[in-house]
């Protein structure tokens, strides 16, 4: 038999921690429809799920039908691709291990895939984004925390137990910054936004000079990023240290890898070019000479919104087709 | 069929061939000095002479399926050796491309690392895992990734260069050009220097003072002697080394580090403090479940390596 038709769409859903967004994406990586739940409303993840559930089926009515829908991506915090738990989160309020593909197949009776945000943003860069065509590169995801994905060959690198890419807490300074991981010095201490804000904290100790930081209640890097722009000259030098320091984790990271390119997602990238020109600086100056100048250093080109649930659709396309409606 | 390979290893001093059956059993191994060649041409001349007088006096050239070399800064992708800072032929030398000319059939060529890596994932310590890595320990250090049961090469054939990640930030001058690298640190030379220094540092006796040379050998056999500065060489060592190695293993959570080469015989001295800096620095996540290894197969690792890399490539000869 000839088959004349495919199901021809997929079920992204990103979550993060104040809201997860959900949309219905067609082959070609078309947002056909979107909504959002606000995490503040749904405590558990039981309620999370049913009303995730009921919220995604009546997207779904309207927009073509359950038929049509080929299987479903999560994004989550510390997912986790092998087991398709959420495993720790540090972030989200649900703790230990959530098993929440098997908990989202079994209402939906479809196949459900979870990676974390690296990953699933990572393969949103490389279906629909700036990574098209790459094989081996790394897609950095600096904000809140900072987490990375690897692609080698054209694949995911998820590691023996599926916890690759942790490029946030390989240390940098021996006995630096204290990090919320336990270990010392982790770059995550010192270029995610915690980190960023603490730098500029120490530098306003440091320096008497004057500063639009100064006296702000409840700083944050879009703040400084603010600041750069209006050319506030402590403001610049946190975003500076931020990439010099950023700079070294990559090269690090690139003479190991040896990736075509580094793409920069995620809140702190927001920064743009007062934290990439310095980190590309110190990128060259600390990578292996065989591979200096060949790796290029980019920033993200999926907005926001897209990126997240592209990222999430394009891992529902990896999972094996399975479906209780046939 | 053609059931078996020849496996070349090319070190600084010698090069090293052997005839390797489809099992890993070394049917006939030759050795010669790899420095009385100064020029390529004459050095891959010379090679295929010694091959084809190897394979014809143990069961005949026609067996030979293919041939696996494993050389100093080989790069896979293109079958040249690109830049060796230690052998005599500089630039970049085709050498795959050279010796397939001579030898009419399939050659393939990996720098030391990936072959070891391909050594033990076919017959040592590695045998049945898909993420690992192994890291040379010697003169340099460098290291190779399995990512799924694939070698990860990197876009350009480089990856791997572990040795040149930046540990301490304007620190030791490395032969790279570069400042901190940890080969600086924790290779060869880098060893020696950190005796120096904590020697001239501190007045206490030492067995490493008498020495007449230092080398990380002899740092050893003070250590075993209970010497307190030679076991603080090895400890600052592996300090380094196992915080480098955390950075590593929370970027690829591999199931196990694999070391080999000529440092990692300092073992204990080494690696209890290199092991418990590891499991300081590495990520929770991970903690506690990489294991630490020593490769199984030292001596004959290159060549049976190089055997199994022969194996990996297509088949093609001009003799049918």
């Amino acid at each position: 038999m000839l088959g004349t038709s495919i199901k021809t769409k997929v079920l992204g859903v990103d979550i993060g921690c104040e809201r997860t967004l959900f949309a219905v994406v067609d082959v070609r990586g078309n947002i056909l429809a979107k909504d959002e739940i606000r995490m503040d409303t749904v405590p558990g993840v039981n309620e999370f799920v049913s009303v995730l559930c009921e919220r995604m089926q009546s997207l779904v009515d309207e927009h073509g039908g359950y038929e049509n829908i080929r299987s479903l991506g999560i994004s989550a915090p510390s997912g986790n691709y092998m087991t398709g738990n959420i495993e720790n989160s540090g972030n989200l309020p649900w703790k230990g291990q959530i098993p929440l593909a098997a908990m989202m197949r079994d209402r939906l009776g479809l196949a459900v895939c979870v990676a974390n945000d690296a990953h699933a943003r990572a393969m949103g860069e490389w279906t629909y984004g700036c990574a098209h065509g790459m094989k081996d590169f790394i897609f950095l995801m600096l904000g809140y925390g900072l987490g990375s994905c690897l692609f080698s060959n054209g694949h995911v690198h998820l590691g023996a137990n599926g916890f690759a890419g942790e490029i946030g807490h390989c240390c940098v300074y021996a006995h630096g910054r204290q990090c919320s991981c336990g270990s010392l010095g982790c770059l995550e201490s010192y270029c995610a936004s915690r980190g960023v804000i603490q730098t500029a904290q120490e530098l306003m100790d440091e320096n008497t000079c004057p500063s639009l930081m100064r006296g702000v209640e409840n700083l944050t890097p879009e703040m400084i990023t603010d600041f750069c722009e209006q050319g506030d000259e402590l403001a610049i030098e946190v975003y500076r240290k931020t990439g010099f320091i950023l700079g070294i984790g990559m090269a690090n990271y690139a003479s190991v890898i040896n990736p075509e390119a580094i793409i920069i997602g995620g809140g702190i990238a927001g920064a743009g070019h007062w934290l990439i020109d310095p980190a590309n600086e110190s990128f060259e100056q600390h990578v292996f000479h065989n591979i200096s100048n060949k790796v290029k250093i980019i920033p993200s080109v999926l907005s926001d919104e897209e990126r997240n649930v592209l990222g999430a659709s394009a891992l529902a396309w990896d999972v094996k087709e399975y479906s209780l409606f046939k | 069929m053609k059931n078996r390979v020849v496996g070349v290893d090319i070190s600084v001093k010698r090069t090293t061939m052997a005839i390797v059956d489809v099992r890993g059993n070394i049917i006939a191994k030759e050795k010669f000095a790899t420095n009385d060649y100064s020029n390529a041409n004459e050095y891959v001349a010379a090679l295929s002479e010694k091959i084809i007088m190897l394979t014809e006096a143990n069961g005949g050239y026609d067996k030979i399926r293919s041939i696996g070399m494993s050389a100093p800064s080989a790069n896979y992708l293109t079958g040249c050796i690109e830049n060796a800072a230690n052998l005599p032929w500089k630039g970049v030398i085709p050498l795959a491309a050279m010796l397939r000319d001579m030898m009419g059939m399939a050659v393939a060529l990996a720098n030391d690392a990936h072959v070891a890596a391909l050594g033990e994932y076919t017959y040592g310590v590695a045998h049945g895992m898909q993420n690992f890595a192994v890291i040379t320990l010697g003169h340099g250090i460098g290291s190779c990734l399995f990512s799924d049961g694939q070698v990860h090469i990197g876009a350009e054939g480089f990856a791997g260069e572990v040795g040149h990640i930046c540990v301490e930030h304007e620190g030791r001058q490395c032969g790279c050009g570069r400042r901190g690298c940890l080969e600086a640190y924790c290779a060869h030379n880098g060893i020696i220097r950190t005796a120096e220094e904590l020697l001239a540092e501190s007045d206490k006796d030492s067995l490493m003072r008498s020495l007449p040379e230092i080398t990380p050998r002899t740092i050893v056999d003070c250590c075993e002697k209970g010497d307190e500065l030679a076991i603080e060489v090895y400890r600052q060592t592996g300090v380094r080394l196992g915080i480098a190695i955390a950075g590593l293993a929370s970027l690829m959570d591999p199931e196990a580090i694999i070391f080999t080469a000529g440092i990692s015989n300092a073992g204990k001295w080494l690696f209890d403090p290199a092991y418990d800096a590891f499991e300081r620095h590495v990520f929770h996540n991970i903690k506690g479940h990489v294991k630490f290894l020593r490769s199984s197969l030292e001596r004959e690792l290159d060549v049976l390596g190089a055997s199994a890399l022969a194996w990996g490539i297509k088949e093609y000869s001009l003799f049918k």
